[in-house]
């Protein structure tokens, strides 16, 4: 059986630019509410929604990234908030990659691999400290973040 | 052939599974955007098989087996999961439904599981 795939690609396009568009607005109550149940919901739904039909259509970088982003929220959403401003710069760092891969698919480019430091720091646990080379402050410039591992008791 | 209700939040995955069960004779009574809809769809279509999404806004797809099996205990119900959802499609299979379909949808393994269903339903 052959599906219209050119047709399930215009759908892609049109309900991830409205995801994406959702996710977006929920990072913006985050930031006012850290603790925001409809956002953290929202979110881990957009991605997984995105997840899943980035991987009917083969859209591999943009099915592993949003999966991450999905996990990360299951994460999020255990923990009952987000846990720093550090956090949430993270997320908005995921939806800024996830934006540039649909507007690949958009301009029919092809799709770079994820960031390996991307998918390596949505994958890291809640509440793991690490030293970040390069993140990125909510609203500013991407800029050197150290944060404390926590203490062995 | 069978009346099927779709409930599924992405109208990307309505319409695949539209296209990929209507060629082989099933009917599509209904198509719901989320848990509570489906619920409310179940009991107005009566359909032969419901395909459930499993993450829904408003009410999630297992809430939704639980309501429609609450009801319609002999109701036939698949699950649509995704890749890492393992546990919660143990948990709408403990609930009452029938079988899965893991997406990315592959129709051959789509039309063979509603086949199996239904034909277990007979």
């Amino acid at each position: 059986m052959g599906l219209d795939m050119a047709k399930y690609r215009r759908i892609f396009l049109e309900e991830s630019t409205e995801h994406l568009g959702e996710i977006s607005r929920a990072l913006l109550d985050l930031e006012k509410e850290m603790a925001s149940v409809a956002a953290i919901d929202t979110i881990f739904r957009m991605a997984h929604s995105i997840k899943s039909m980035a991987a009917s259509l083969g859209y591999d970088p943009v099915a592993e990234l949003s999966h991450r982003l999905e996990d990360r929220m299951e994460g999020v959403r255990a923990a009952g908030r987000v846990r720093d401003v550090e956090e949430l710069g993270l997320l908005f760092r995921g939806l800024e990659a996830l934006e540039a891969m649909v507007a690949a698919v958009s301009e029919d480019q092809p799709l770079a691999p994820v960031d390996p430091g991307l998918i390596e720091e949505l994958g890291r646990p809640a509440g793991a400290g690490a030293e970040r080379d390069t993140a990125m402050a909510v609203g500013g410039e991407p800029k050197k973040v150290r944060t404390q591992s926590p203490s062995p008791r | 052939m069978a009346r099927v209700l779709i409930a599924d939040d992405a109208s990307f995955m309505r319409q695949m599974i539209r296209e990929i069960i209507e060629p082989e004779g099933h009917e599509v009574v209904g198509e719901a955007t989320n848990g509570i809809e489906a619920v409310d769809l179940y009991k107005e279509l009566q359909p032969d098989l419901v395909t459930m999404d499993i993450v829904m806004p408003k009410r999630s797809g297992i809430d939704a087996v639980k309501a429609i099996l609450a009801n319609h205990p002999t109701a036939c119900v698949v699950m649509c999961s995704a890749l890492g959802q393992e546990t919660l499609v143990m948990e709408a299979l403990q609930a009452g439904a029938r079988d899965f379909i893991v997406k990315p949808f592959k129709p051959d393994n789509v039309i063979a599981t509603l086949k199996k269903t239904l034909e277990k339903a007979d």
